[in-house]
């Protein structure tokens, strides 16, 4: 039964066979002094510091890798590992000549003629060498080439934010507090210079709310010194008993003061990416970070160079300790040019570089230069280039790894520290990057480039835009959206950073109260309460569950392939032409219902068995993710079956009754945490795992299910994994 | 039914079709001035064509039978449509929405070569101060990337649209009418300022190419491209415009629910008055409108005033489009995904009114231009990339054959982007790789 199911999906399918404003810190100004600035490069010698991963073997030919990805990966997997089509691992004892003999009469199947001759015996050499290497000895160095990154519109945006305006002073409301003691007052207010001194609520006294015991209210008052008293029952005037600073009040007894420091509303760094395009993403890779996709066309040029333009002029019209010196100091434009231009460019400028930005700001200004430096390339790209490392491979420069590390770890440029570890030499030893990447995981930091990949890794970015249909649509507003975004990107966090969890199989299984107001009667329960109706994990948020649906009704179809594809890694081929679209709806039935003929149709069952019973699953909720136990009057049949959950074919059932329970079958599952490894990847590095890159790969899995599913030892085993800093040659 | 569907007219448009009638309008100078402007219109999810169970497509077109109902918004210019019956996108991927997508422009699997847009645009669309121009409505949507994209400016990489009219108004149009005041100093200043700053980044993105392999470089170059298209534009704006021909009046769009389904037709009109603008302005000589993309979950029945509305039902273009292995008007997705059509076919014909409603030369801007219609399979339902829904539209000066039907034999796309290329004056032997010349019959 299970050979001929695959064999149908087979023939079907042609597979047969804010916290960067830290004000203390001033983290990303430089430390003063010299040793900051000025060192070169890293001359060749120095940059082998680091021993590279084992030299067992050398890269696979980048043809065959190439060839692989483009005919083969679809059905046998990335890696080798299978899929639709079968795996092709261990297959280390066959023949060469007639493995590239059946490559060449036989594959691909839509098309044998594909790949013959030379093509063929280059396919059957890595499938019989890289294939079957032992991932604990083989190359884990990978096969990146030499490159470089454009910076997305959200590291840009968060990179002049940190450069620029990391210094300023957020406002904040000025909160009172009165504790009454054994006073039993009714009301209570605040009367003070700012608003004339009202003797009663009525005529604008500032009413305070009581909180456990305790009066409380809040009020954004202008910046500067202003004078208050407590007014109890709009009849008692008494000063603030906790606050020491007083001044006498002209009738014998003191008022209370409050000095309101000056402050500024945060910028919108969206304003600092207006018009250049989103980033694009090829079918199927699912981050804003794909390397080869950024592209700068002359739309992009043409906003870079307006966005240029206007952070220059805010962030020279703020000033702030950015600013090396005034413009008319002698030696003003060298520096300016220099200090600034090494924050800007996460490197110290060339020769050139530095003659050419001085010269702008003596002769154009400092706006000119800081302009330049902001359109420049030196700042919209950062470079992996490297440098040779004396075994034929490149090794990124101290300041090539502060940038990676940064922007994958925090999101944005780097700070002072991790400059300053550039430069003296620090991140090109083994235990200096580990010590930095330590130093930036364990920073609160790290929670932003963490939840930008959390709803990237499950598709949800997409949900304040989602249709929803004019019944439904009430009931899911722009709060409720947003407030849900927010939810999975704080739970993901949570789970991420919290000192006594950190393990990937919370984020499938951990219990979590409805985090908002806003969501109460979505989710049926009071904010704070646990979250009733089995939801657990991602898998219960309805994010997930309102994304993976139609504007009006629930998809099994959507909710399976986010498990299959999403959590498990595993790809189903595109469905078929003449597939028929959605079933009809039908007022009588219910979803599953309708979607029966997928598995009554032998040839809908060849690919739908592995879709649609681990998302009937889901039925219990509808298009928004609202928890339901009748539709359209008949009652939601429970549970569905997470079957072949470590690969397709293998034949296994696994019911579940709800999504908890689901939760715990992935968690416990070794796909899905390498699927997880994988997907962080490929948000590291901006770029998919080929078949070069399969010892690499292996490696981060298996570290990752050996430490049980450790997530913050995941996010440092991507680092320091020698692929993170070693580069290749790009094949001609 | 209430949506205007007749089966006779169905069973009138299933002969075959009828070759070469001659073109019924030609300017003079036939022969000697290339195509001024093209502009591609692109919708998702094909057309009712031959359907799975083997009945004849109701898009083909008969020469001297009144155009199927489908195209029936065409028949004010059907003199100045091409009909091509029996294009091929070829084999590969077929059956597949993305693949369609990514050869529809490129004439190249996979989308593995510069799209046909993007060549002109770097060629003959070169003197203008936009290259080329691609506007979306609700293109970008749901997080729309990569191949639902359909223009290549370099193989194997789509770029995405502009989904905002009113950024791409600000954007096409600020600065390019001088100012009656004469010249502002800081304005003056501020160009001086960013051709020095381009020149700077010009000497960088070479000095960073330095080291890095084939497809690193392309991307720079790429980058140096644009360089020099926005050098060229900045230098262009001392070039007075007509104010009368260079504005736009005031842009009903909601910029907060673009994308809301019931914003759509006018998101999809203003773009498309946009370009026409655009390009009557001297702005640009090539323009892509793309509405949604493939596999759209566009809800059409929220569209106001159409056939298609149904405030209380939500019917998306891709759902629509799996109408089925008949035509069956009985079935709501085969009445829904037709009215669907027939709508994007009048959006099309929308542009061919813009274009002839301005005079230029001895006719109107439509005589001098060349308007693609496509999209990325034939019929919704089979994903078919054989006989392909292109129609051109536009005399392009005289240089293409319009007013007749071209049975094309099952020739290759790439032909047909071949002849777009030659008429617009650009040197494009072949195109796509199938090599293929020019299709025989289009050009004149």
């Amino acid at each position: 039964m299970r050979p001929l199911a695959l064999l149908f999906l087979w023939s079907l399918v042609g597979c047969a066979e804010s916290p960067g404003v830290d004000v203390p810190g001033a983290a990303y100004l430089p430390d003063a002094g010299p040793g900051a600035d000025g060192a070169a490069p890293r001359a060749d010698d120095d940059a082998a510091a680091l021993p590279p991963g084992s030299d067992a073997a050398a890269p696979p030919p980048a043809g065959a890798a190439a060839t692989y990805a483009r005919l083969c990966a679809a059905c046998h997997g990335p890696l080798g590992e299978g899929g639709a089509g079968p795996a092709l691992t261990g297959l280390g004892d066959r023949d060469r000549a007639t493995l590239a003999d059946r490559i060449a009469r036989t594959m691909p199947p839509t098309d044998p003629t594909a790949c013959e001759g030379a093509c063929a015996d280059d396919l059957a050499g890595l499938i019989l060498d890289t294939f079957s290497l032992d991932p604990g000895t083989c190359d884990a160095a990978g096969a990146l080439p030499r490159r470089v990154r454009l910076l997305t519109r959200r590291e840009y945006a968060s990179s002049l934010r940190d450069l620029f305006f990391f210094d300023q002073v957020e406002c904040q409301p000025a909160r009172f507090t009165f504790d009454p003691g054994d006073r039993q007052p009714g009301t209570v207010h605040v009367a003070g210079s700012f608003n004339g001194w009202p003797g009663t609520l009525a005529a604008g006294g500032l009413a305070m709310a009581r909180v456990d015991g305790v009066y409380v209210a809040t009020a954004d008052l202008p910046a500067g010194r202003h004078s208050y008293k407590f007014v109890l029952d709009e009849r008692d005037w008494v000063p603030d008993p906790d606050n020491p600073l007083t001044e006498p009040d002209g009738f014998g007894g003191h008022n209370s003061i409050i000095e309101v420091p000056p402050c500024e509303a945060p910028p919108d760094p969206a304003a600092f990416t207006a018009g250049v395009p989103p980033e694009t993403r090829p079918e199927g890779f699912a981050f804003e970070t794909h390397v080869a996709s950024g592209r700068v066309t002359a739309v992009h040029l043409e906003a870079y160079l307006e966005n240029a333009e206007r952070a220059a002029r805010a962030a020279l019209a703020r000033g702030g300790r950015w600013l090396p010196c005034a413009a008319a100091d002698a030696g003003c434009p060298a520096r300016f040019a220099t200090e600034v231009g090494a924050r800007v460019f996460r490197r110290p400028l060339t020769e050139a570089e530095a003659a050419r930005y001085t010269a702008l700001a003596r002769d154009e200004g400092q706006e000119a230069a800081l302009t330049a430096l902001l359109a420049s390339p030196g700042f919209l790209y950062r470079s992996e280039r490297g440098v040779p490392d004396g075994q034929g491979r490149y090794r990124l420069t101290g300041h090539e790894v502060a940038a990676a590390l940064s922007y994958f770890l925090w999101g944005t440029t780097p700070d002072a520290e991790l400059l300053a570890a550039a430069a003296d030499g620090r991140l090109d030893t083994e235990a200096g990057l580990a010590a930095e990447a330590r130093r930036l995981i364990a920073d609160p930091r790290a929670g932003e480039a963490l939840g930008t990949f959390a709803v990237q890794w499950l598709g949800v970015e997409a949900l304040p835009t989602a249709a929803k249909s004019a019944e439904l649509a009430p009931l899911f507003g722009d709060d409720v959206r947003q407030a849900l975004l927010d939810q999975t990107r704080d739970f993901v966090r949570q789970v991420v950073f919290d000192p006594d969890d950190g393990r990937f199989a919370s984020l499938l299984t951990a219990a979590w109260p409805v985090p908002d107001a806003r969501l109460a009667a979505l989710y049926g329960a009071p904010a704070g309460a646990p979250a009733p109706d089995g939801r657990a994990g991602v898998l219960g948020q309805a994010s997930v569950l309102a994304t993976y649906a139609h504007s009006d009704q629930s998809s099994p179809i959507r909710r399976g392939l986010f498990v299959r594809q999403k959590l498990l890694c595993q790809e189903l081929p595109p469905p078929p032409p003449n597939a028929g679209g959605v079933p009809d709806v039908d007022p009588r039935a219910t979803t599953r219902e309708r979607f029966r003929q997928h598995t009554d149709d032998p040839f809908c069952r060849s690919c739908h068995q592995y879709i649609d019973a681990v998302g009937f699953g889901f039925e219990g909720f509808d298009a928004i993710g609202r928890h339901r136990t009748t539709e359209n009057g008949q009652p939601i049949e429970g549970g569905g079956d997470m079957n072949d959950l470590e690969g397709l074919g293998a034949g296994t059932s696994a019911p579940y009754a709800d999504l908890a329970t689901l939760g715990a079958l992935l968690a416990e599952s070794e796909a899905a945490p390498a699927c997880f490894a994988t997907r962080l990847r490929r948000f590291a590095l901006g770029a998919r795992e080929g078949a070069a890159d399969r010892c690499a790969v292996l490696a981060l899995q298996r570290r990752f299910l050996a430490s049980g599913g450790d997530l913050r030892d995941l996010l440092l085993a991507v680092v320091t994994a020698p692929e993170f800093t070693t580069r290749v040659e790009e094949a001609p | 039914m209430g949506n205007h569907l007749n089966r006779r007219r169905f069973l009138g448009v299933a002969g075959a079709s009828i070759l070469g009638l001659p073109a019924l309008f030609r300017p003079a100078r036939a022969q000697v001035e290339p195509a001024r402007r093209l502009i591609v219109f692109y919708f998702p999810d094909g057309v009712a064509g031959p359907s799975a169970d083997g009945e004849p497509s109701l898009w083909r077109v008969s020469a001297g039978a009144p155009l199927p109902d489908q195209l029936a918004a065409l028949t004010p210019h059907r003199a100045a449509c091409l009909f091509l019956n029996d294009l091929s996108m070829g084999g590969t991927d077929e059956g597949s929405h993305p693949g369609g997508a990514r050869k529809l422009l490129t004439g190249v699997d996979g989308g593995g070569g510069r799209s046909i847009d993007r060549v002109l645009a770097q060629t003959v669309g070169a003197d203008r101060p936009h290259r080329h121009v691609y506007l979306g409505a609700m293109a970008n949507w749901n997080g729309a990337s990569g191949d639902k994209h359909i223009s290549y400016p370099e193989a194997g990489f789509t770029a995405p649209p502009w989904d905002d009219p009113v950024e791409a108004f600000e954007r096409l149009f600020a600065g390019q009418v001088a100012d009656p005041a004469g010249p502002d100093p800081a304005a003056e200043r501020r160009r001086r300022l960013r051709l020095s700053l381009l020149d700077g980044i010009r000497g960088e993105l070479a000095e960073l190419k330095s080291g890095l392999g084939p497809s690193e470089r392309a991307r720079l170059d790429l980058h140096l491209e644009a360089v020099r298209e926005v050098e060229q534009r900045i230098g262009d704006v001392a070039q007075a415009r007509d104010p009368a021909a260079c504005g736009l009046g005031p842009m009903d769009i909601d910029r907060g629910q673009l994308y809301a389904p019931e914003q759509f037709p006018a998101v999809l009109a203003a773009q498309s008055e946009l370009l026409v603008q655009a390009m009557a302005c001297g702005l640009t000589r090539v323009g892509v409108i793309q509405a949604s993309h493939h596999t759209s979950e566009l809800i059409m029945s929220r569209f106001a005033g159409t056939e298609m509305y149904d405030p209380g039902f939500d019917m998306r273009s891709h759902q629509a489009s799996h109408y089925g292995p008949r035509h069956d008007l009985e079935r709501r997705e085969f009445r829904d995904y037709f009215a669907q059509r027939r709508w994007f076919v009048q959006q099309y014909a929308a542009v061919l009114d813009a274009l002839a409603a301005r005079p230029e030369g001895d006719g109107t801007m439509l005589d001098y231009s060349l308007v693609l219609l496509c999209s990325e399979v034939s019929d919704g339902n089979t994903h078919a990339h054989r006989d392909m829904p292109f129609i051109l539209a536009g005399g392009g000066a005289g240089r293409v054959r319009t007013g007749q039907v071209l049975d094309t034999g099952g020739a290759r796309h790439a032909g047909l982007l071949a002849a777009i290329g030659q008429a617009m004056g650009a040197d494009v032997p072949r195109f796509g790789d199938t090599a293929s010349p020019p299709l025989p019959g289009v050009l004149s």
